[in-house]
C-alpha cells in the first residue's frame, strides 16, 4: 500500500508526472525526500519531516516577534520569517499608524491567524490578516510537524470533523502545523491527546477509527468517574 | 607511521579476525534525538558517531546568508573521552580539516536551492573513536539529513582503505591505522558512482591505489544498503504490517 | 551583490573558453605556469625557498629548534607544518586564526612529506626521550593567483633540501644538514566542465567544480592525496588524474629539484 523511499531511489520513467518531492535526471524520476510515494495523477513523495515553507494562499498561525515599522515581523514556524504591513491592519479605515502606536494594535507575543499574500524570489513573505485574526489568551496553541496537518484534517475533513464532535471543542488547524484549540479544560485535554496520537501514528492505516475509539473510551471513562 | 614489534596480519587474518576485504560490524539507528530535526547514531566497529541535523533554519549572521541557496555547515567533533589519551575539548586543526572534507563529501547531493538564505547545520559527535571516524560521521550525517527531510539527490556512503604489511585492506581500525603504511578515506554516491571525498596519507604504488579504490567503492555500496534499510525500516515500523 | 555578479560573469568566460579547448593565459591543459624556485633567500631561517608559480608566490621558511619528542616516538624528531594566508596576499584573506583552507593546505603539505618519509626523523634524535630537533615548516603565502598548494609543497621540499642544522647555536656537534631521502612533489588538477586542467590559476580555481591534489615521490609511489570542491569525481577521472600527477611531478622534480 505505502511505498517508502529514500533520496535517490528510482520511482518511475513517467517524467511528465513528476511532482513534489521528486527530481528528474536522464529521463527518470527519482525521490528527493525520505517519505512515501503517492502515485495518483502526480508522482509525489510526501515527506514525514521537513520545515514548513510558505506558499501563496496558505493560512497560518503566526506570533509577533518584532516591531519594525512599517512591519510587524511574524514567526510562522518556518526557516523564513513573515511580515505584516501596517496598511493590512488599517485597511478600509482612516487609521494611520506610526512606530509608537503599532504595539497598540499588535504587540510582541501576540498570536494571529493570517493568510500568506505573497512570497517573492528573495523569500520575503507578506501576510494579510483574516477578519477574525486575533487569537486571544483563550484556549491552547499546539505545534506539530506541518507534514502531519493533512492527517489531522483527514480525507475530506473526516478526522477533524470527528475530533470537533467527540471533543466538543473549537479546533483550528493552520497549514504551518499550529493548532488552536478552544473549549473547556477537560475537552481541550482530550483534543490534545487525540492530536498527539495522530502525530505519533500519522502514517498508519485505520487511524481515524482508532482515534475515534480512543475518544469514545476516554469519554466513557470520564462519565464513569463522574458517576453517571 | 610504521612501528616495529607489532604483527598486524597473522595466518592470513587481521588482528581482529577479519579478512582483508571485510568491513567491521555496523549498527544504525535513525531519529534518536528529540531536539534535532534529524539524527542518526552509527556504529562502525568501535566507532560511535552521533549526527544531529538542524535546519533549514534562519542563518545568522545575516551577512553570511546566501541569497540563492542554503548554507551547509558541518562540525566534526571528538569527545574528550573518545580516545585512549584524552583529547582536549574544542576544535583543533584536524577537526577543522575533517569538517571541511566531510562537508564537501555531502554537499554535492544536497539540493540547497530549495531553501535560500537559510542554514543547514550538521553536527557530528564522535563518542568513541577507533580510526575511520570521519567515514562513520559521514555515514551518520547522510542518514540524519534524510531523517530531517532535507531534499537530496542521493545518500552518501563512506569508508577507508589502507595498507598494512604490504596488503591492501578495508576499513582500518586504530591499531592498523597507527602501524600501517597508508590510509585512504573515501566517500561515494552509490547510484552514480561519483566520489565526493578522497584523501590519502602514507605511501602506495599506483596499482595499490587502484586496488584500494575498487575495494572502497564496493564497500560503499554495501554500506549504502545498510543506510537505506535503516531508513525504510524506521518508517515501516509505524505503518501497520511492513509494506514496500 | 555587485561583486558576486562580476565573479559569475568571470566564471562563465573561463568555462566557455575551456570548452573550446583554451585557457585564459594560452596554456595547454597539462601545462604548468612558469615556475621559479629561489633557495636560501632568508638567511635567518635554517632553510628557505621562494616559489613562484605564474603570479602566485609562496615563501617557505624552515626553522629548527630543540625540544621534547612525542611520547610515542621518543627517538624521532618532530615535524610541524603551518600555513599563513597573509591578508596582503589576497582581498579574500583575513587576519585571525587559520581558517579551514589554511589548515587544509598545511596538513596536506605535511602529509606529503611525512608519507614519503623524506626527512629521516631518527637522525634528528639528540637524546632519546629527552631532546630532539623539531623541524618547523612555515608556509607564508605572499600572493595568491591560484594553486597555493603546489607552490607551498614545492617550497617545502626545496627548503628542506638545503636546511642546515644549527648545531653551533646549542653547542652541539653532528650532521650539519637535514638528511632528506625523497622528494615529494604535489600536482593539483581541477575539473571544469568535463575537462581536467593542471595548475589552475585563481579564476580557474573559482570556476572549478572539483580539485584533486596528488603528491608523489621519485619512485612513482603516491604519498598524499586530497580532493576538495563542491562536486564529485568519477573513479576513471581520479585514476587519470593520479597518472597525470605522477608524470608532472617527475617533470618538476627533474627541473627544479634535480641538483640536490
Amino acid at each position: 500500500m505505502y511505498k517508502v523511499v529514500v533520496p535517490g531511489d528510482f520511482i518511475s520513467e513517467e517524467v511528465a508526472r513528476a511532482g513534489d518531492g521528486t527530481y528528474v535526471e536522464d529521463g527518470k524520476v527519482y525521490a528527493m525526500k525520505y517519505g512515501i510515494v503517492h502515485d495518483k495523477g502526480e508522482i509525489k513523495v510526501v515527506a514525514l519531516t521537513g520545515k514548513y515553507v510558505p506558499t501563496n494562499g496558505d493560512i497560518v498561525i503566526g506570533k509577533i516577534i518584532e516591531i519594525s515599522f512599517p512591519y510587524w515581523i511574524v514567526d510562522i514556524a518556518s526557516p523564513y520569517e513573515a511580515r505584516l504591513h501596517t496598511s493590512e491592519f488599517a485597511r478600509g479605515t482612516e487609521r494611520r499608524m506610526d512606530f509608537g502606536s503599532m504595539s497598540n494594535y499588535l504587540d510582541l507575543g501576540d498570536l494571529i491567524v493570517a493568510k500568506v499574500l505573497n512570497v517573492d524570489a528573495l523569500m520575503r513573505v507578506d501576510l494579510a490578516l483574516r477578519d477574525d485574526f486575533r487569537i486571544g489568551d483563550q484556549g491552547r496553541l499546539v505545534e506539530i510537524l506541518h507534514t502531519k496537518v493533512p492527517r489531522v484534517i483527514g480525507r475530506s475533513g473526516s478526522m477533524i470533523k470527528m475530533l470537533k464532535e467527540k471533543c466538543n471543542c473549537f479546533i483550528f488547524i493552520a497549514k504551518n502545523g499550529r493548532i488552536w484549540i478552544k473549549g473547556r479544560e477537560e475537552n481541550m485535554n482530550l483534543a490534545l491527546q487525540a492530536v498527539l496520537m495522530i502525530d505519533n501514528e500519522a502514517h498508519t492505516s485505520g487511524l481515524t477509527d482508532r482515534v475515534a475509539h480512543f475518544l469514545d473510551q476516554s469519554c466513557k471513562k470520564k462519565r464513569e468517574e463522574n458517576g453517571e | 607511521m610504521k612501528e616495529e614489534g607489532i604483527e598486524l596480519i597473522k595466518d592470513g587474518k587481521r588482528l581482529d579476525g577479519r579478512g582483508f576485504e571485510e568491513l567491521r560490524p555496523m549498527k544504525i539507528e535513525v531519529g534518536v534525538l528529540k531536539r534535532a530535526d534529524g539524527s542518526c547514531y552509527f556504529e562502525m566497529g568501535n566507532n560511535k558517531a552521533l549526527a544531529a541535523v538542524y535546519g533549514p533554519r534562519e542563518m545568522h549572521p545575516r551577512h553570511l546568508q546566501n541569497a540563492k541557496t542554503a548554507v551547509v555547515n558541518y562540525r566534526y567533533n571528538m569527545a574528550p573521552f573518545s580516545v585512549d589519551e584524552r583529547k582536549r575539548p574544542g576544535p583543533d586543526r584536524r577537526s577543522v580539516e575533517i569538517s571541511k572534507v566531510s562537508r564537501e563529501a555531502i554537499e554535492p547531493v544536497i539540493l540547497k536551492e530549495h531553501y535560500p538564505k537559510t542554514a543547514i547545520d550538521i553536527y557530528v559527535e564522535l563518542l568513541q573513536s577507533d580510526a575511520g571516524t570521519r567515514t562513520a560521521g559521514i555515514n551518520a550525517a547522510s542518514v540524519a539529513l534524510a531523517d530531517a527531510g532535507i531534499p537530496m539527490r542521493d545518500l552518501v556512503s563512506s569508508v577507508a582503505v589502507g595498507k598494512i604489511e604490504g596488503e591492501v585492506v578495508l576499513d582500518l581500525n586504530a591499531a592498523e591505522d597507527n602501524h600501517g603504511d597508508a590510509d585512504m578515506p573515501l566517500a561515494m554516491v552509490t547510484r552514480t558512482g561519483t566520489i565526493t571525498m578522497l584523501q590519502m596519507d602514507g605511501r602506495l604504488t599506483k596499482d595499490e591505489f587502484e586496488r584500494g579504490l575498487k575495494l572502497a567503492t564496493n564497500a560503499c555500496r554495501e554500506i549504502y544498503e545498510l543506510q537505506r534499510t535503516a531508513l525504510i525500516e524506521k518508517y515501516s515500523e509505524s505503518i501497520g504490517g511492513g509494506e514496500e | 551583490m555587485g561583486i558576486e555578479v562580476m565573479e559569475d560573469i568571470r566564471k562563465d568566460y573561463v568555462y566557455d573558453l575551456i570548452e573550446s579547448g583554451k585557457r585564459v593565459d594560452g596554456r595547454g591543459f597539462r601545462d604548468y605556469r612558469e615556475i621559479s624556485v629561489e633557495r636560501d633567500i632568508i638567511i635567518k631561517a635554517e632553510g628557505s625557498a621562494l616559489v613562484r608559480l605564474g603570479d602566485t608566490s609562496v615563501l617557505v621558511g624552515v626553522k629548527l629548534d630543540i625540544g621534547e619528542p612525542f611520547s610515542d616516538t621518543p627517538n624521532k624528531g618532530v615535524l610541524m607544518t603551518n600555513t599563513e594566508l597573509r591578508p596582503g596576499a589576497s582581498p579574500d584573506f583575513e587576519t585571525g586564526p587559520p581558517n579551514e583552507n589554511s589548515v587544509e593546505l598545511a596538513r596536506v603539505v605535511d602529509r606529503g612529506i611525512r608519507g614519503s618519509e623524506a626527512i629521516d626523523l631518527e637522525k634528528l634524535c639528540i637524546e632519546e626521550g629527552e631532546k630532539v630537533w623539531m623541524t618547523f615548516i612555515d608556509i607564508h603565502a605572499l600572493d595568491n593567483d591560484g594553486n597555493l598548494m603546489d607552490a607551498a609543497a614545492l617550497g617545502a621540499i626545496a627548503s628542506l633540501l638545503n636546511t642546515r642544522i644549527p648545531n653551533e647555536r646549542y653547542g652541539l656537534t653532528g650532521e650539519d644538514t637535514l638528511s632528506i631521502r625523497d622528494t615529494p612533489v604535489a600536482v593539483t588538477m581541477v575539473k571544469i566542465g568535463e575537462n581536467i586542467l593542471v595548475d589552475p590559476n585563481l579564476h580557474e580555481e573559482n570556476a572549478a567544480t572539483s580539485r584533486l591534489t596528488v603528491i608523489s615521490n621519485a619512485d612513482g609511489t603516491v604519498s598524499g592525496m586530497q580532493k576538495s570542491g563542491r562536486e564529485g569525481l568519477k573513479e576513471e577521472e581520479i585514476v587519470e588524474m593520479v597518472e597525470i600527477g605522477i608524470e608532472k611531478a617527475g617533470e618538476i622534480r627533474e627541473k627544479y629539484l634535480g641538483d640536490k
